[in-house]
């Protein structure tokens, strides 16, 4: 399956990468050699494709019982690139 | 300096019997690594102080009388991509540049229980993708057999701070061979354990179902030693981590006795692409085993050859969700002058990633996307199911199998960085073991004409890897090839 | 043209597990900002999930609770999208096998049973809540972050607001029942999607659907969707066509308006996610849930119409309150007491009292054995109706017995006749002139009786101061 120049483009969008620029062509001529690489998958029979769920382990748990370590000063504000009114701050977000 | 040369068991028994103190020994690691990280740049973040801390903490204990652990004093590199709170943990991204993790990854709780002494954090490809070290934003590793030379990847820096003597143990990881290829370029023993073995909480992932913390060395005993500190089932903070049966006692079970041990040689991964001293030492090592009284016979495994597209689709895919949480927003890089939400995501992320990184996430994020789903990662994960299932019948018949680790010896520094598709075909002997979820382990057999160390894979299946330190063990004591320093 | 309303819901309720669902951190609402986290949950490099069990044990319980399927073999999914309140970039949520399918949820609009089929129940995380107040941008409060969610997917089968309505109250009453949410609207516990469409009265078609979100209460959900109703009558009988699109509903404004079109869908490249790992949940586990269900609102209500004579609006005012209808259920299954006078008490002052005081039937002191025996006191003569009213008080506030509580307020009826022969004729002599107007003709039987009850502080049963004084006065 080939890929085209409009869907890595809007593959970038999902990515929220940047889908301008110089940077981004070789990026995308990238993309052509990679999909064709793992285009070689399509060769390979199978007779069952169904998504199974793995079961070889099952069923990891937390009981429910609360415990805090944590305080925002000590786990959020120290890497926050802004940190304002008690959180990380953005610009104003309106949906 | 000299201290340095000598194993961690030998270091360990040194330090129980109080010939050196810990802050002795990672005052030499300091002082060796002032001598010749110039030349190797493996590490990132030199953690003198707080190493200087746990050596003091340790030597009290032991000065109190208490009996400590084999690892107690001794120093260990870790990996930029495990979490150390309160130190620099930057997956050697430029999106991570100034990341503090507030918390421990779950082996460096073990390590500290242990006594082990954490010297620093050593350089990678950039979030682990990659097999030379090139991708790292940060500097340049070169491998101590030859400075021109790749220390390979992505755990580089773990592989070349042990073989240039700066530690005699270091933590990497493992997702498609970053542990086995660069302890092959390296000259050192480089374990990548069976998946769940070893608790993931705290590794900065690249692929979570791939993704595997294993122990660097320079003898399989010290590979042991390392492993038995850091295995363990972790149920509060991995649910992918299991109980491995050996918990905790490789090192006290190791038994170098090959007779009747049956060794697959499987033909499909010693063909065209490998190169022929890499072949001719594998199968030298063969026939060692053979002369050991081990059974060794030729096997098949025909799906390795879509090993690679099953490899790149699965970790890519998972790789796009998991690197989706550095946008900008909460640590790490966000980009300058940004107005809106909008430009945060895709400039801190165009910015922040380097190129290989987002090759790997535009490649998942192709493959998770409506209309290709099933082709290809739904196929991928039915074909993951199939290679599953040859090794397993492999396993049948064999004990260990074993196989070159890759096509060549290190190649020359900045020789492969145009086409990343000629890169990715350096993983072809590593990538099949994370899909089958088995352990493998490397170590060295050989040098190749440049003295450029050669390295063998031995494969075990689930939860075997003492079988495969048996086998390492029985290797090395045969061949002599152990503890090897490179002279820098 | 006459058109029909075809609706959907997708309905979130938040679980009242202790801790999260992916971390131990609390899941209590109402916290400081970001002071429920940890690295999980808001995201932190190299952090893991780890499922908690109370999750799968109370999106089953929905799961029989509305007549699912349980996939006793489930997993968890990512759904990836970029959003300041999500700090991982994907929700973990359940994709194509979700721990509950097809279930039925059953309810009376205007006194008709309808049903509206469950399409799936499936476990999820909340997310975080994005703050505007403070600052002239946004702040993110990840204590949302990680609070268990179970949403539940209708099929196509409501056909007006008012269905809707009812159906979302069953949800509410059922999840109350069930003890898994605490079903406090204000605080977002219960919240819906709405998908509408409208087609030509007897066409089987669908038409195109419009989803609605950010509706907040169930008042709300009807005004959204008789605006939305009559916005795709209007659009179409003026020549329109409905497009398929996102609104966002504003019940101040009252309008809808749109969020986005089926251009800009999004893609969330679902996939089962790789750092969680199966869940099973075997047959003694699935039986230990079944057997925590209790008998459920819809039946309860057709057991108090059918078998003790209620009207709609009594069996549904109890049937409405899990504590309530036990407290019946319980009462009349003593055997002591009538359940209708067991039902009349619950309806009428222990209701009041509740309102009044504001509190919940389970935080009181009373219990169906104290009403019981209360009922009784009153029943055997024991006690007064009126006193009966004044014991009932006590009962809620102290441990103490319906009898205790008698003994020590002295509210035993005095039922002897010998004592209150006594009383009465002491009356009639201390009151000349009422017996004087009682000779001439007058009624004074209700002074009298105030009287006796006067001297015997409260205390003398009425019906035998009536009688014995209606003898007293015959005999003058």
């Amino acid at each position: 399956m080939a890929i085209t120049r409009q869907e890595i483009e809007h593959i970038a969008v999902l990515a929220r990468l940047d889908s301008t620029g110089g940077i981004f062509d070789r990026l995308a001529e990238d993309m052509q050699g990679i999909v064709g690489m793992v285009d070689k998958l399509q060769e390979l029979q199978l007779d069952d494709l169904n998504d199974v769920i793995d079961t070889e382990r099952k069923n990891a748990f937390h009981e429910d019982e609360p415990v805090q370590h944590f305080t925002p000063d000590r786990l959020i504000a120290p890497n926050a690139p802004t940190f304002e009114a008690g959180g990380v701050s953005v610009p104003r977000v309106v949906e | 300096m000299e201290l340095m040369k000598k194993t961690a068991a030998e270091l360990s028994a040194m330090l129980e019997r109080k010939e050196v103190s810990a802050v002795e020994l990672a005052k030499a690691a300091f002082a060796r690594t002032a001598e010749v990280d110039g030349k190797v740049g493996a590490y990132l973040t030199v953690a003198e102080d707080p190493a200087l801390a746990a050596a003091e903490a340790v030597d009290r204990r032991r000065a109190a009388g208490e009996t400590l652990p084999p690892l107690a004093g001794v120093p260990v590199a870790v990996k930029d991509n495990i979490c150390t709170e309160g130190t620099l943990t930057t997956c050697a991204s430029k999106m991570l540049y100034n990341f503090v993790p507030p918390y421990n990854a779950t082996v460096i709780e073990k390590l500290t229980e242990n006594g082990a002494v954490v010297t620093g954090k050593v350089n990678m490809d950039e979030f682990a993708m990659g097999s030379s070290c090139e991708n790292s934003a940060m500097k340049v590793t070169h491998n101590p057999h030859g400075l021109d030379r790749v220390p390979g990847g992505s755990s580089g820096g773990s592989a070349a701070v042990v073989a240039a003597g700066e530690v005699p143990l270091s933590l990497g990881s493992d997702t498609g061979g970053s542990i086995r290829q660069p302890a092959s370029f390296c000259g050192v023993v480089g374990l990548k354990p069976t998946y769940g073995a070893v608790s993931r909480y705290g590794l900065i992932a690249f692929a979570s179902s791939l993704d595997q913390i294993g122990p660097f060395a320079r003898t399989v005993e010290d590979a042991a030693m390392l492993m038995d500190a850091i295995v363990g089932h972790d149920p509060l903070h991995d649910s992918t981590s299991a109980k491995a049966p050996f918990e905790g006692s490789l090192r006290a079970n190791l038994n170098a006795d090959m007779k009747g041990v049956r060794i697959g040689l499987p033909k499909e991964y010693f063909g065209a692409g490998i190169s022929d001293e890499v072949r001719a030492s594998v199968l030298a090592a063969a026939d060692t085993y053979k002369a050991l009284g081990a059974e060794v016979f030729e096997i098949s495994l025909p799906l390795v050859e879509y090993a690679l597209p099953i490899y790149y689709i699965l970790s890519s895919a998972e790789a796009s969700s998991n690197l989706a949480r550095f946008d900008g927003v909460k640590y790490g890089y966000r980009a300058e002058g940004c107005e809106e939400l909008l430009d945060i995501y895709v400039k801190s992320r165009s910015q922040g990633f380097g190129q290989e990184v987002q090759r790997r996430i535009m490649l998942g994020t192709y493959v998770l996307s409506s209309g290709y789903y099933d082709a290809y990662y739904k196929k991928a994960r039915a074909a993951q199911r199939k290679i599953r299932a040859e090794f397993a019948a492999a396993f049948e018949t064999c004990d260990v199998i074993l196989t070159p680790v890759a096509p060549t010896t290190a190649y020359e520094i900045g020789s492969r960085t145009t086409n990343p598709l000629e890169m990715y075909a350096g993983d072809i002997c590593t990538v099949s073991i994370n899909i089958a979820g088995l352990p493998a382990m490397v170590q060295p057999c050989g040098f190749d004409g440049n003295r450029l160390p050669i390295g063998m894979q031995l494969i075990g299946p689930r939860f075997g890897e003492q079988k495969l330190m048996n086998a390492g063990l029985a290797y090395e004591q045969a061949s002599g090839l152990k503890n090897i320093i490179a002279a820098l | 043209m006459k058109y029909e309303a075809v609706i959907g819901l997708e309905v979130h309720a938040e679980l009242s597990t202790k801790s999260k669902i992916y971390c131990s951190c609390s899941a209590k609402f109402g916290a400081g900002i970001n002071t429920h986290t940890c690295p999980v949950c808001t995201g932190m490099p190299g952090a893991l999930p780890v499922l908690n069990r109370q999750v799968v044990h109370y999106a089953a319980k929905m799961g029989l609770a509305t007549g699912c399927t349980i996939n006793q073999l489930c997993k968890a999914d990512r759904k990836n999208y970029f959003y300041p309140d999500l700090p991982k970039a994907y929700q973990i949520s359940q994709f194509d096998v979700p721990i509950c399918e097809n279930g039925e949820v059953w309810f009376y609009v205007n006194g008709e049973k309808k049903c509206c089929r469950l399409e799936r129940i499936h476990f999820e995380e909340d997310a975080g809540k994005l703050l505007h107040e403070e600052i002239d941008g946004t702040v993110v409060d990840f204590n949302r972050c990680g609070v268990p969610l179970i949403e539940m997917v209708t099929r196509p089968d409501l056909r007006s607001s008012a269905e809707a309505k009812e159906f979302l109250e069953t949800i509410k009453t059922t999840l109350s029942y069930l003890d898994i949410c605490d079903c406090k609207m204000e605080e977002g516990s219960i919240r819906c999607d709405i998908n509408v469409s409208i087609r030509p009265e007897g066409s089987e078609e669908l038409g195109t659907r419009v989803e609605m979100k950010n509706v907040n209460t169930f008042s709300g959900a009807v005004r959204a969707i008789d605006y939305e109703i009559k916005r795709q009558i209007d659009l179409v009988e003026a020549g329109g066509t409905v497009q398929q699109e996102t609104r966002r509903w504003d019940d101040v404004k009252m309008k809808n308006t749109v969020m986005r079109t089926k251009e800009d869908a999004q893609d969330y490249r679902y996939f089962p996610d790789p750092d969680l790992i199966a869940v099973e949940i075997d047959d003694a586990w699935l039986e230990k849930i079944r057997s925590e269900i209790p008998e459920l609102p819809v039946s309860r209500y057709e057991r108090y119409r059918n078998e003790y004579g209620m009207t709609a609006m009594e069996a549904r005012q109890l049937s409405d309150s899990f504590a309530k209808a036990t407290m019946l259920d319980e009462a009349a299954a003593s055997g002591k007491v009538k359940p209708k006078a067991a039902a009349n008490w619950i309806l009428s002052d222990v209701s009041k009292y509740l309102n009044d005081t504001e509190k919940e039937l389970e935080a009181t002191a009373l219990t169906s054995e104290k009403l019981v025996d209360l009922i009784c006191l009153i029943d055997s003569g024991t006690i007064s109706g009126n006193a009966g009213k004044k014991v009932l008080v006590q009962l809620f506030e102290t441990d103490e017995s319906a009898e205790q509580i008698v003994e020590r307020l002295g509210l035993k009826q005095v039922s002897d006749e010998g004592a209150i022969l006594s009383i009465v004729q002491d009356v009639l002599a201390k009151n000349e002139k009422a017996v004087a107007d009682f000779k001439a003709g007058k009624n004074v039987t209700g002074f009298l009786v105030g009287q006796c009850m006067k001297a015997s502080k409260g205390q003398g049963n009425p019906q035998v101061i009536n009688k014995l004084l209606a003898a007293e006065l015959q005999k003058l």
